[in-house]
């Protein structure tokens, strides 16, 4: 184990080493990604100009809501989306066979020789929307307030971490997996506007099989003390365990997939 | 042709092999439309009309948004093209009597219609059963948004041709698909008709290609352009269709005159 | 010598959707939950000693790689049992993986955008070897296979050749005591093959680390290997050493004999004519137990015989001959 944690950090220099033999590369995925925030907040900002508030949200919660969602997305997909999309490549051209001989957890070897540093960018433009909202949304400041705020993020970006993580381990027994990720982001673009917008089904399915709703909605709406359906009072734990409970799943799904992986063919 | 009509069969028919992946998109589909519906209907809350434009409209526009952007993947475009330049695999395409953009565009043209029939269509019936959907403002305005309809894949899939090939320069396609995204969330109205735009920028954003993709096929179903505006618009959105296939031509023929030239 | 592998009775099944064919058969395969199972290994025993280098050889499709999966932990037999020095590898994965060393031919190992020595500098913090040791092994292993040249370039600008090169080095590094190789020859050229050869049977001789390798190249197993062990739609058909094979699968011999003056035509008991030209005239031996005295005796008059040969089929004649017959014998499947 302590071995384990020796590695990592050394297949993380690696992979941004590998990186940098394609600079050019990187910063054209820098641009585009500020491109593609700018074009998401301007669908925002415009939508609140115009409309002031949706659903009794004001356009201050929902820059909250926004970059709560984006940092706890960011912390959570660095440590699991490109890697985990790469699975079904691994799995048809064999790669993942090779992981296998190795005395090192899979997982933690392809989470961490994907270590996108790419996500820095998503964390920064969160933290700084999220510090410049928090200055206007009228927040109910106290240590227990920022503790929760805290542990919150954390577990929201667990409930990312793992989903994706059961997304991609779903190809070691199908050996396609990546057709879900379309639906991963369906509800990720959902995840983004309070819950109660939506038609009590996507409400529930987003706290249940497809847990984004613990993503932002939930906490979020906990920390500014508005209702949250179908959980009600529950909501402030639920959103707390959410986390936890959703990574036992994954390592729980993780370890089954193995069992059941069939291997590229022959 | 026959051989693009051959290519776009066999796309067709592959799609149905993956029963998994036929499901997922369908559900994913569907939740994507319900959603997109549950936030106007959110925004409007008890207002009758906003901007002159009703609910019921509001969610016939969020029904029709999604019938063309939902049927076509331009990432496949995308990666389709920008990969087989990168590795070279294209060199044995310029030995074969089919032109290769024309190819990955009909067999991108076979899956938009496979989606099309199996989940565009069921979602939207879905949706439009649940929420209710306006019918076209007139008959005219009916066959034109067809013809828009039709307009709206050319250039789509122009567009993503247009990035694919820019991805052959730029070594990277990811970054092109998310961009292309972005740029369709904003600009394209998908997300919100420009006629809640603040007015500078509506006007500016309904004259880029990206406008005839979504917005111009739903405001013509909608009745909110008139015969004339309706034909002069179309003509418009021709003149960049052309615009873009000369680009495209354009950018093929430097980057295949590179590619036989530096040996792949 | 001790047993340090052993299969009791080992299967393999994989089990793949149904497809139907057809327009109307794609719209039932969206429906239906059919599956079809295919045996990729059936019921296959064998055991493997200490120092030992095995050929594991059969057509495509035969379950080669099924089985090398099973033995490194990769995959989980359907049924019997594997143990490999004395775990079972899939429950064991990690404790497994110390111990053995995999060389997949067609896979990399190695960071394609990074120095190779980057990797093998990885690959030592994973199995925690000392840095004494590697660095012992890293020189010497490299001076065998001729690596110093391009341990600094990075992967990607080396041939087939040294790349493999690379691999088997770096998965000997922590000293396994069994070294598995999944087609390592394929695609090399004649002088990159000679030496992976020479160098594999020189670990096996000087270390006495453990070889089982599948291959489609029977030189290999020539050299390489002094034991094979076959396999034919999943099951096991020949296991012993690689120079009886031929008598196992009952391929003949071939008997040649040049006289000074044409006997006219021979027939023998003991060997069947297969073509005469007169003065030269060939035999196929069809029986193990004839002995070229017995050929002489039938001859009788032996003064007019210049020359006698006899000659062993290659391996690769005896595994061809043993397919025909067999696709012969066997209905279509």
């Amino acid at each position: 184990m302590l071995r384990t944690l020796r590695i990592l950090p050394r297949l993380a220099l690696m992979y941004f080493r590998s990186q940098m033999e394609y600079r050019g590369a990187f910063w054209i995925d820098r641009i585009a990604q500020v491109i593609t925030y700018a074009s998401s907040f301007a669908v925002i900002w415009i939508l609140a100009d115009r409309f002031g508030s949706i659903a009794g949200w004001n356009w201050s919660e929902l820059a909250l809501l926004f970059s709560f969602h984006l940092l706890g997305y960011s912390l959570g997909a660095c440590m699991s989306f490109t890697q985990m999309r790469q699975l079904e490549e691994a799995v048809r051209l064999g790669t993942l066979d090779t992981l296998l001989t190795k005395p090192i957890s899979p997982w933690a070897y392809m989470v961490f020789s994907g270590l996108n540093p790419g996500y820095t960018g998503h964390a920064l433009l969160g933290i700084g929307m999220m510090a410049w909202s928090l200055s206007i949304v009228a927040v109910p400041w106290s240590i227990g307030w920022v503790a929760y705020f805290v542990a919150a993020l954390l577990s929201a970006a667990m409930v990312t971490g793992a989903t994706l993580t059961v997304i991609g381990a779903t190809a070691l027994i199908w050996t396609r997996s990546n057709h879900l990720y379309s639906l991963f982001f369906g509800f990720w673009e959902l995840s983004r506007y309070p819950l109660n917008i939506f038609p009590t089904a996507i409400q529930a399915t987003m706290l249940s099989f497809v847990p984004l709703g613990f993503m932002a909605s939930v906490p979020v709406a906990v920390l500014l003390g508005k209702p949250v359906p179908i959980l009600g009072d529950w909501a402030g734990p639920a959103a707390l365990l959410a986390g936890p409970f959703f990574v036992a799943l994954a390592m729980w799904h993780w370890r089954y997939a193995l069992d059941r992986y069939q291997g590229a063919g022959g | 042709m026959s051989i693009y009509f051959a290519f776009a069969r066999s796309a067709f028919m592959t799609q149905l092999a993956y029963r998994n992946e036929v499901w997922a998109n369908m559900i994913g589909k569907l939740v994507q439309v319900f959603a997109r519906v549950a936030i106007w209907i959110a925004i409007y809350g008890s207002t009758a009309s906003i901007a002159g434009v009703s609910l019921k409209q509001m969610v016939t526009y969020a029904l029709l948004g999604g019938a063309v952007t939902g049927a076509i993947r331009y990432e496949s475009i995308i990666s389709g093209i920008g990969q087989a330049l990168r590795t070279g695999d294209v060199a044995v395409w310029l030995l074969k009597p089919a032109s290769f953009p024309l190819y990955v565009l009909a067999t991108e043209l076979g899956r938009a219609a496979f989606r099309f029939v199996i989940l565009v269509v069921p979602t939207v019936a879905v949706v439009a059963a649940v929420y209710g959907m306006l019918p076209p403002a007139s008959p005219f305005h009916g066959v034109m948004f067809v013809a828009y309809g039709l307009l709206a894949y050319t250039i789509i899939a122009l567009l993503s041709a247009l990035f694919g090939l820019v991805a052959f320069w730029l070594l990277t396609s990811f970054s092109l698909e998310w961009m292309m995204q972005a740029i369709l969330n904003l600009l394209s109205g998908q997300l919100i008709p420009f006629w809640f735009f603040p007015a500078q920028v509506a006007a500016v954003a309904a004259h880029l290609p990206f406008a005839w993709i979504v917005y111009y096929p739903s405001a013509v179903w909608l009745g909110r352009l008139d015969a004339t505006e309706t034909l002069a618009y179309f003509g418009l959105g021709l003149g960049w269709a052309a615009l873009l296939a000369v680009g495209v031509a354009l950018l093929w023929r430097m980057a295949s005159t590179r590619i036989v030239v530096q040996g792949g | 010598m001790a047993e340090i592998i052993e299969a009791r009775g080992v299967s393999k099944r994989f089990r793949q959707h149904r497809r139907f064919p057809g327009f109307l058969g794609a719209l039932k395969t969206l429906v239906t939950a059919e599956y079809t199972e295919v045996e990729a290994v059936s019921d296959v025993s064998f055991a493997i000693a200490q120092g030992e280098a095995v050929g594991y050889l059969g057509p495509n499709g035969a379950g080669k790689s099924t089985m090398i999966k099973m033995m490194t932990g990769i995959l989980v037999p359907s049924a019997g049992d594997i143990t490999v020095l004395g775990r079972t590898p899939h429950r064991e994965r990690q404790a497994n993986a110390r111990e053995i060393g995999v060389v997949f031919g067609q896979r990399s190992q190695l960071w394609w955008d990074l120095p190779v020595v980057d990797s093998f500098e990885l690959h030592r913090e994973i199995y925690a070897i000392p840095r004494p040791r590697f660095d012992a092994n890293l020189k010497s292993l490299s001076q065998l296979l001729e690596l110093e040249s391009f341990l600094e370039r990075a992967v990607r600008q080396l041939s087939l050749g040294q790349r493999m090169r690379a691999e088997i080095v770096m998965a000997l590094l922590h000293d396994p005591k069994i070294l598995f190789l999944d087609e390592p020859t394929i695609g090399l050229d004649v002088v990159a093959k000679d030496a992976v050869r020479k160098f594999l049977s020189r670990v096996n001789r000087e270390r006495g680390t453990t070889i089982i390798l599948t291959t489609h190249d029977l030189q290999d197993i020539e050299e390489i290997c002094p034991r094979l062990i076959m396999v034919d739609h999943s099951r096991l058909i020949f296991d012993g050493e690689t120079a009886k094979l031929r008598s196992a699968l009952g391929s003949a011999r071939r008997l040649m004999l040049e006289f000074a003056s044409d006997p006219g035509p021979l027939e023998l008991k003991a060997a069947r004519l297969t073509s005469d030209d007169g003065l030269r005239k060939h035999y196929l031996l069809e029986r193990d137990d004839i002995s070229l005295v017995q050929v002489l005796d039938e001859i009788g008059d032996t003064t007019q015989l210049k020359d006698i040969s006899v000659e062993e089929p290659n391996i690769e004649e005896v595994i061809r001959t043993f397919y025909q017959r067999r696709n012969a014998e066997l209905p279509a499947r």
